[in-house]
């Protein structure tokens, strides 16, 4: 159970299980404050490119090794995302679930791709906007860019299948925390929260709740594996002719586990590793 | 070492269209954004954005976006070390 279970959870498994959690009071007369800067979070870039959390003051004292302020830095940083807009990674069964107890769900552009390489709209619809907010999407022309498209259950379940597929790692965003608003497709480098993550250890992006495990017995070394991880989790031993899992960088997507032929890998529940269970 | 990233808004008018300086980049440095702050019923036209160094900490110094911009739009600069 992560920290977000434990508070949010009201008793289902995970978190995002609890259907509170996609139900923003609509009605409230007075927002609090995290709320409101969790609908404003809503997600472009704020200055050119500045997909991320991260701004040139961090970079400035990493390089004139001021770790203290770096890290003060990034502390500050994780603990406003936790409030406004910060993510979690889940498999794909898990995002079939939370397709099942949320509406609408919409289709929308990606502010990241269109921040790192200026992608078109046109190639750009791998991003879902969830909840009763996509039905006033029309406020924020420049956050829905391209427009919306709306899908049924069924149709966003294909949706998400077909980019797991393609290698894209499911993700969960709060728009202030606990509502949860957008379930995207990600990956490295373009994905602001995997860089910042993966690059700086800025904890705005979370683990998932399980981690993958190579069975050595089944795995032959063919390494189809390797191209699915955008957590650098992932390694392959000439020595041993085996996948290498790091357990301790694994976010538990799942990406590999469902790539692997010989069906060597498998997701285990990060609670049941007493040493990863508060691994987050 | 980090690098100071210069763009001309003024010539790179329409970033979306052209993004060659964001594709070369071997190490996604670069990124473009809405130069206005967030606003709601923020205009959406193209030649709102602007491209800026984001990720100046991955910045090798290869020159690679400076050299393909065909406006010659960006500057890259070092700070001068003393050898």
């Amino acid at each position: 159970m992560c920290q977000w279970c434990e508070r949010y959870g009201k008793g289902y498994d995970r978190w995002y299980f609890n259907p509170e959690n996609y139900a923003r009071k609509l009605y409230k007369i007075r927002k609090e404050e995290a709320e409101a800067a969790g609908a404003e979070a809503a997600p472009q870039a704020q200055v050119a490119g500045g997909m991320g959390f991260l701004g040139r003051d961090y970079f400035e004292a990493l390089d004139r090794g001021d770790r203290a302020t770096a890290d003060k830095i990034k502390q500050e940083a994780a603990q406003a995302a936790w409030i406004t807009h910060f993510g979690q990674v889940i498999t794909l069964d898990d995002a079939l679930k939370v397709i099942d107890i949320m509406y609408p769900i919409a289709v929308i552009t990606c502010a990241c791709r269109r921040s790192c390489e200026g992608m078109p709209d046109e190639d750009n619809f791998t991003c879902i906007g969830m909840g009763p907010g996509m039905y006033k999407w029309e406020r924020w022309p420049d956050t829905y860019r391209g427009g919306v498209e709306f899908l049924s259950p069924s149709e966003a379940k294909d949706f998400a299948t077909k980019l797991n597929k393609k290698g894209l790692v499911q993700t969960l965003y709060t728009f202030g925390t606990p509502y949860l608003g957008g379930l995207c497709n990600c990956d490295y480098p373009d994905c602001g929260s995997i860089r910042d993550r993966v690059d700086h250890g800025l904890r705005s992006l979370m683990k998932g709740h399980q981690v993958a495990q190579v069975n050595a017995e089944l795995c032959n070394g063919c390494a189809q594996c390797l191209a699915r991880c955008q957590f650098k989790a992932l390694n392959y031993s000439p020595t041993m002719n085996k996948a290498f899992i790091d357990q301790f960088q694994c976010f538990g997507c799942g990406l590999c586990a469902t790539e692997c032929p010989q069906e060597a890998i498998s997701l285990v529940e990060r609670s049941s590793l007493p040493v990863l269970a508060n691994e987050w | 070492m980090l690098p100071t990233i210069v763009f001309d808004d003024k010539k790179c008018d329409d970033p979306l269209s052209c993004r060659k300086c964001l594709l070369v980049c071997p190490n996604r440095v670069l990124g473009v954004g809405t130069k206005v702050g967030p606003r709601k019923y923020q205009e959406i036209d193209r030649h709102f954005f602007i491209v800026a160094g984001v990720r100046v900490d991955r910045c090798t110094g290869c020159m690679e976006c400076v050299e393909i911009c065909p406006k010659g739009t960006l500057k890259v600069n070092f700070p001068v070390e003393v050898k």
